[in-house]
Parts: C-alpha cells; structure tokens; sequence
C-alpha cells in the first residue's frame, strides 16, 4: 500500500446568489486557484458549468474534518481527564463495594464440624465437610458450604450457598428458610429487596477439594 | 508398652461395656495379656458381666490413692488367664478421679498389660473426660439410630479436642463399632445402613454386630456371650477381637437377612 498526504487549502461556501459566487471568484480567482472549493447546500448546472470552465475542483455537500482553536482543544482535553477519573471512581467504588460483599477475612476450613461444636466465624466462611445434627455454625458473613448439613446455620452475610440439606435448620438474617426448597447440589440463597431468593447454582456433583 | 483403648458411646445402653467384657476376653483368647479397667464410677457393672463380682476387693480409686496396690486390685479372669479386671469404686463418685492420678495408673496398667481398655461412663462429664484423657485409641459403640449417632458425634468431638495426645499435636486413633444391627429392619429401611453412619461419623470401621438376644442371658450369667461358640454376636466380638489384635479378618456383610433354602421356600407360599 503507497500513501500520500496533502494538506489542502479548502474554501467552503454555500451558494445564495449565482451571479454574486461568479463575481467573486472572477475576482480573487488567483487567490483560489489551488484550493478545493466545497459548496454545501444545492449545486446549479450553472456553477458546475463555470467551475469546470475555470478548471477548479470543488466537491458538493461532504462533511469536512473541522479544524479546531487551541481553546476548544484544552477543554476537550480538560473533560476528558475528568470523565476518565470519574469513571475511574466509580469502578473503584464499585470494587470495594463487591469485595466488602464477596470477601471479607474469608476463613477457609476442612474440618468436620461434629455435634455440640459451635462456630462463631466474624466474616466469610468456605467450609469443605459436613455439619453433623448437633452443630451451630454462625458468621457475621457469606457462607458456603459444600457437604450436607445437618446441624443449625446462622448467616448473617449477603449470600450462601448450600446443598440440598433436608435435616438442616437454616436461618438468614433471623429468618428461617425453608429447606425443602434447597433442591440441587449448589444453591444460593441470597437477599435482595428483602426477599430472600434462593437459585439453584449446580446440579451435578463436583469435587471441591481434590 | 501396652496400648490404651477407651470404649466410648457417649449415649447409655448401646453396649459399651457388653463390648468391653467380650473384647477384653477375646483379646486374652489371642494369647494378649489384656487388662479390662472400669471408670464408671459409682454405677459399675463391668464386674457383674465378667461374672467376677463376688471377687471385687479393692477397687480403682483405693488404688489411685494409695489405699492397695495395683496387684492387689487387680482381678484375674476365671475364663482366661492372660484377661485382667480392675473394678470401679460403688460408693464413690465421679469427682474423686484426677488427672495426675489417672494418668499415673494407665502408665503403671501399660507396663505390665499389652491391651488396657478403658470402659467409659455414658456421657461427657469429667469421668467420661478422665477416661479419653490418655487414651491411644478409642473405640466408638453405636446402634443404628440417630440418638446415638448424635451423642457419638460429640463423644468424638470432645476427643478430639480434650484428649492429652491431642493436646501433643497426634492424633487419636478412633473405630467404630455399630451394635446391635437388625439385618431386616437395615433392609426395609427402618435402621440406618453402617454406610450413612460411616459418612456422619467419619471414622474407621472396626465391626459390626448384630443383635443377639443371647447377650442379655450371657450378661446376667456374668459368662461373655464371646464364649457362646454359636451366638451371632459373639461370632462378632471374636472378629474384632482379631481384628484388634492385627489378623486380618474380613468383614462380614451381617446387613443382609439370611436368605437360606427354607425361607425362600416359605417365602414362595407366602
């Protein structure tokens, strides 16, 4: 691919009186003799005819790269520093966000909780085993759990997920689910316009902890 | 050095000490010298199971403190030699153990004896405590039913968080025995099947053994039903005993009804 560039010289014009155009650049015709002579709006035989006589190039009705003044230049420059630190801002406020409701001091445990054990967790806890009949586990956070559960949950987070668990006794933000709902291998129980929504997230099993 | 079995269950009346008597038998049957030790103090009945109860002269407490020695406290089984006894105290109670003293006896049974096993009370008070303190293993009854899976659960919770061994960053070796195992009702679903209560328990299998209303009679008799060549569930206690012991001895599959050529039969006119 060859490339050339020119910068041209354009006088753009839009015509209101023929004769008058005509007068013009019969005129100044050595002052626009290699510029490129645009005409917005209706083009007359008339004038093509007289462009053409004096062999000057002209194009009709095409929308030009407008130059710009060093003013317009800085502000537009100045709004887009701005819209570019706001939209900053807000995926900063939107990732602290999430992570306050995804992650906070996650606590990690493989252990069997057995009877008669309680679990006060302040934050998240992803637990990998199973909650026996007897056992309470409580956090102030999410909460996932990928074994049956039969023991007693409080969650206190914005989300848990769980297995189907019909012995369990599961309670949400003080309100107890139901769970004959939990039907699948992973769902998530979540509060959203107090409501609490429960998805089903996995339906086959899978192997958490390898 | 002998090693300390503690026989656990947590809830009452699944057999602990029935299991106790006929695995301390059956271990004394292998050639083992086996020493049985009685910590439900204040409710013993391991002696009148071992059939020895008219022989109790000094008991466990006298000899923490003092009163008899070791020697003189300890009974010699009249079915087998090699089998040992130390009875609990009737008049005391459970607050008299302390952990210095216990820990002492259990060191001075481990010299002399190649299996101490420890009878643990029903429950999980201090007495239930004393007895898992210096355990090495524990042996963990159940029957098939949710109470008692429950109550073995926090039995092996607090094992695992009060045991001395433990504390030392080992970890207790834990078997299951299930009891008392109804092959029939395993098969209509009315008992749970060992495999769910393996799953809730997660520990070992070391036997299973189905009832036997032999065993009642042989308690009474004070003759362990393990000596009744014919009982089902002796049959079972002589497994785990050889289990115990290091043979090895397959499972055998006792949750299933037995399905011989005359039940089928009858079961064909039914």
């Amino acid at each position: 691919m060859q490339n050339k560039q020119y910068s041209v010289k354009v006088f753009e014009t839009t015509i209101s009186n023929e004769q008058k155009f005509m007068d013009f650049f019969d005129n100044n015709y050595t002052l626009f003799k290699d510029h490129l002579i645009v005409i917005q709006g209706e083009l007359s035989q008339t004038i093509q005819d007289y462009l053409e006589e004096k062999n000057l190039k002209y194009l009709e009705n095409v929308v030009l790269p407008k130059g710009r003044t060093r003013k317009a230049l800085e502000e537009e420059l100045n709004a887009e520093k701005v819209s570019a630190a706001v939209s900053q801002q807000i995926v900063e406020t939107e990732l602290e966000r999430l992570s306050t409701q995804l992650q906070n001091n996650l606590t990690v445990l493989d252990e069997m909780i057995r009877s008669g054990r309680e679990l006060n967790i302040e934050g998240d806890l992803l637990l990998l085993n199973r909650v026996n009949s007897g056992a309470t586990i409580i956090t102030s956070g999410n909460l996932i759990i990928t074994k049956v559960v039969e023991g007693s949950i409080r969650c206190h987070g914005n989300f848990m997920m769980l297995t189907a668990s019909p012995k369990a006794n599961i309670v949400f933000h003080d309100v107890e689910v139901d769970n004959t709902l939990l039907e699948d291998r992973l769902n998530r129980v979540e509060l959203k316009n107090n409501e609490i929504i429960i998805t089903p997230v996995l339906k086959k099993e899978i192997n958490w902890a390898l | 050095m002998g090693i300390v079995i503690a026989v656990i269950s947590g809830k009452g009346g699944v057999g602990k000490t029935t299991a106790t008597a006929n695995l301390g038998l059956g271990i004394a049957m292998n050639d083992k010298k086996c020493v049985v030790v009685d910590f439900d103090i204040g409710q013993r009945n391991l002696d009148m199971i071992l059939g020895l109860e008219n022989r109790v002269v000094y008991d466990m407490v006298q000899v923490m403190d003092g009163e008899a020695t070791t020697k003189q406290a300890l009974i010699k089984s009249k079915a087998n030699e090699n089998l040992h006894f130390l009875a609990a105290s009737q008049t005391k109670d459970k607050s008299v153990l302390d952990s210095e003293k216990v820990e002492k006896l259990i060191a001075e049974l481990k010299e002399s004896f190649d299996f101490v096993i420890l009878d643990a009370p029903a429950g999980i008070e201090s007495g239930y405590e004393h007895t898992i303190e210096f355990a090495d293993a524990a042996i963990v009854v159940v029957n098939p039913e949710v109470s008692s899976i429950r109550d073995a659960d926090r039995a092996i919770g607090i094992l695992d968080s009060k045991s001395a061994k433990v504390k030392k960053g080992e970890e207790v070796a834990k078997y299951l025995i299930i009891n008392r195992i109804v092959a029939d009702m395993v098969e209509s679903g009315e008992m749970l099947k060992s495999d769910d209560i393996l799953e809730i328990l997660n520990i070992k299998i070391l036997g299973k053994v189905p009832e036997d209303k032999g065993v009642i009679d042989a308690s009474n008799q004070g003759k362990p039903v393990i000596l009744d060549k014919k009982s089902i569930a002796g049959q079972a206690y002589a497994r785990i005993a050889g289990r115990l012991c290091g043979q090895k001895v397959d499972m055998k599959n006792i949750e299933i009804s037995d399905t011989g050529l005359f039940k089928k039969l009858a079961g064909m006119f039914r």
